[in-house]
């Protein structure tokens, strides 16, 4: 990852974003309120997510459509068009009742500038196309000043950016048809001037929103694992109450950092920490989240059953 | 108008008169051999689709050629069946219970270290072809060759009245009669003979059973990127028999150039198509001209 230098030497990604965040909460005020009020339960079409689900990706479609005790699923929003129907493989799941949530990259809701309202109309189409009950979006920023970073970067825990955030959650929420829950993302690093921890840093976001938490597990391991910290007085300290589904992802060790790759295994270490999380306060859905380098079906199967089993929640396979 | 027959007509028989008898005989041989046609191409009523092996499909999707891809798809998937530097198949195992006839034959072929391209040649391959579709035809979802000569009966008897009437236009122009209209009606009816020549060589309860088969297994489409090293030899075999090779090439690009098979997508349309390889087969349709080559696609293959 390169980012840190580049965007910590440029105050000028941060100079729009308080400004603009903290111009006129009253505009912003209706959104946060309906969210709010459907938060926790869902408003759209399904029942939120339940249990253990996979992400669907094109490529596994067929592997995904045959586990039998499949009711949840996630579809990267971004690869559905959001005119004409969903993929094949997708409608069937939809159709059978399954309940696909529609997971953003490319909102960039951590960047200074507002968010864009034809990235957050395409989210909204495609939770209709689907029926979502909520959609999903990452604390990160993917383009500062018009440079695309191609991926997800980190935002500095500060209250700027905490401003920044929450204005752009507002506005993407004024525009959604169902709740938003937020990923926080894994960081090889922490940016020099953090003000607040990472637990706080959400609880602040998530008070002033009313979104639910997207927990990344993995990240919870990789953060603790690459700063030397307790993933469990992490967890200790995060509003668990208010997660909306948990995201399970392979990684691996390397060069002495452990690095989120969702084409790796989920290493056993990650499955200790749903066990943690879940001792707890159990989340209502744990997600398989995997995006390459696919292994044999019966791998893959092991790997939902042993999230099954380290969560109590029943098998899918 | 008058229809008495006059000394001058040719054979004797009016031209009006002619033109009538001729139409109408026209047409009753049309509709009865689009009638017959129908009848013998329809196959059995419904088909259960889920018991077609990949063998099968490929077989009445792409004939030969593409039976023998998807062994060849089947057999390496399990990693049974490699390529030498030198392009030569070989073998790198034993063969599974449930392997097919023409895996076996395949599979001993490989052994007696063949080009992929010889396979289609080989006396044992050949013959295990011929058990794949011999089944299919006891099925009802091949054509006989007999099935196929009375579905084209009807171009024959059309070709017959074409021949008639060309033989009346020929005297007709001898004694300077007119045969304007006659000829008309040749052009059509020369038309449907040729049509109804064009028989395929599978039912339509096999295009029905395709069609479905297809629909069912659109996440094995080179567009959908398939991971085939999730479904495994057996997806990877039905998604040769149902897509092409350019599926052999997604699952293992390094096997399929060493053994020279030559790409080729067909597109869920059932015609072969250079955009559906080119798309889906990422770093490895970097092959250019070897893209969407190959076989017709739905009718055209193998016979």
């Amino acid at each position: 990852m390169t980012g840190p230098g580049t965007a910590t030497t440029d105050p000028g990604v941060w100079a729009a974003g308080p400004g603009t965040a903290t111009t006129d909460p009253g505009v912003w005020a209706a959104g946060a309120g309906r969210d709010a009020a459907g938060a926790g339960e869902a408003a759209g079409g399904g029942p939120g997510p339940t249990g253990v689900g996979i992400g669907w990706r094109p490529e596994i479609a067929g592997f995904v459509a045959e586990l039998p005790g499949l009711r949840f699923v996630e579809v990267v929003a971004e690869a559905v068009a959001p005119h004409g129907p969903p993929p094949a493989g997708l409608a069937e799941l939809v159709e059978r009742g399954v309940t696909v949530v529609p997971h953003g990259v490319r909102l960039s809701l951590g960047g200074a500038e507002p968010v864009d309202p034809a990235r957050v109309a395409h989210l909204a189409r495609v939770a209709e196309l689907v029926g979502a009950p909520l959609v999903s979006e990452h604390i990160a920023f993917v383009r500062a000043g018009g440079l695309e970073a191609g991926h997800l970067l980190p935002l500095p825990r500060s209250r700027e950016a905490v401003a920044a955030v929450v204005a752009n959650v507002r506005r993407a929420q004024a525009e959604l048809p169902v709740p938003l829950a937020l990923e926080p993302i894994a960081a090889l690093f922490d940016w020099p001037d953090d003000e607040l921890d990472e637990a706080d840093f959400l609880t602040e976001i998530l008070d002033a929103t009313g979104a639910t938490l997207l927990l990344d597990i993995a990240n919870v391991h990789a953060n603790s694992r690459n700063r030397g910290t307790d993933p469990l007085a992490l967890l200790d300290r995060l509003p668990l109450d208010r997660v909306a589904y948990v995201h399970v992802a392979g990684g691996a060790e390397q060069g002495g950092y452990y690095h989120d790759t969702h084409t790796d295994p989920v290493p056993p270490v990650v499955l200790d920490l749903v066990g943690a999380l879940c001792a707890r306060h159990r989340p209502p859905a744990l997600l398989l989240e995997r995006d390459g380098h696919w292994p044999p079906a019966p791998e893959l199967r092991a790997e939902l059953d042993a999230i099954a089993a380290a969560s109590g929640y029943p098998v899918v396979t | 108008m008058t229809v008495i027959a006059a000394p001058g007509d040719t054979w004797g028989i009016s031209g009006p008169t002619f033109l009538w008898v001729y139409l109408l005989a026209a047409l009753v041989v049309v509709v009865g051999s689009i009638v017959h046609r129908r009848r013998v191409l329809a196959g059995p009523p419904a088909a259960d689709v889920g018991q077609l092996g990949p063998q099968q499909v490929a077989f009445l999707n792409g004939g030969n050629q593409l039976a023998i891809w998807t062994s060849l798809g089947g057999l390496r998937g399990t990693g049974i069946v490699g390529v030498r530097p030198d392009r030569r198949l070989t073998v790198g195992g034993q063969l599974r219970v449930g392997a097919t006839p023409l895996d076996r034959a395949v599979h001993h072929a490989a052994s007696r270290n063949l080009y992929a391209s010889e396979l289609g040649r080989d006396g044992w391959v050949l013959r295990a072809l011929e058990q794949l579709r011999d089944g299919l035809q006891r099925q009802g979802l091949a054509l006989t060759q007999a099935q196929r000569l009375s579905a084209r009966r009807g171009s024959f008897l059309l070709l017959s009245l074409v021949l008639l009437g060309v033989a009346r236009i020929v005297a007709g122009l001898a004694n300077d009669h007119p045969v304007g209209f006659l000829i008309l009606l040749l052009i059509p009816l020369a038309v449907a003979a040729a049509l109804i020549a064009r028989v395929p060589w599978r039912t339509r309860a096999a295009d029905v059973a395709l069609r479905e088969l297809r629909r069912r297994n659109l996440h094995l489409a080179p567009a959908s990127d398939p991971a085939f090293s999730t479904y495994g030899a057996a997806g990877a075999a039905l998604g040769v028999a149902l897509f092409g090779t350019a599926s052999l090439w997604a699952m293992d690009p390094g096997f399929a150039e060493q053994a020279e098979i030559q790409r080729q997508a067909l597109s869920p349309g059932g015609t072969s198509s250079g955009g559906t390889s080119c798309s889906g087969g990422g770093s490895s349709c970097s092959g250019g001209s070897s893209c969407g080559g190959g076989c017709g696609g739905g009718g055209g293959c193998g016979g």
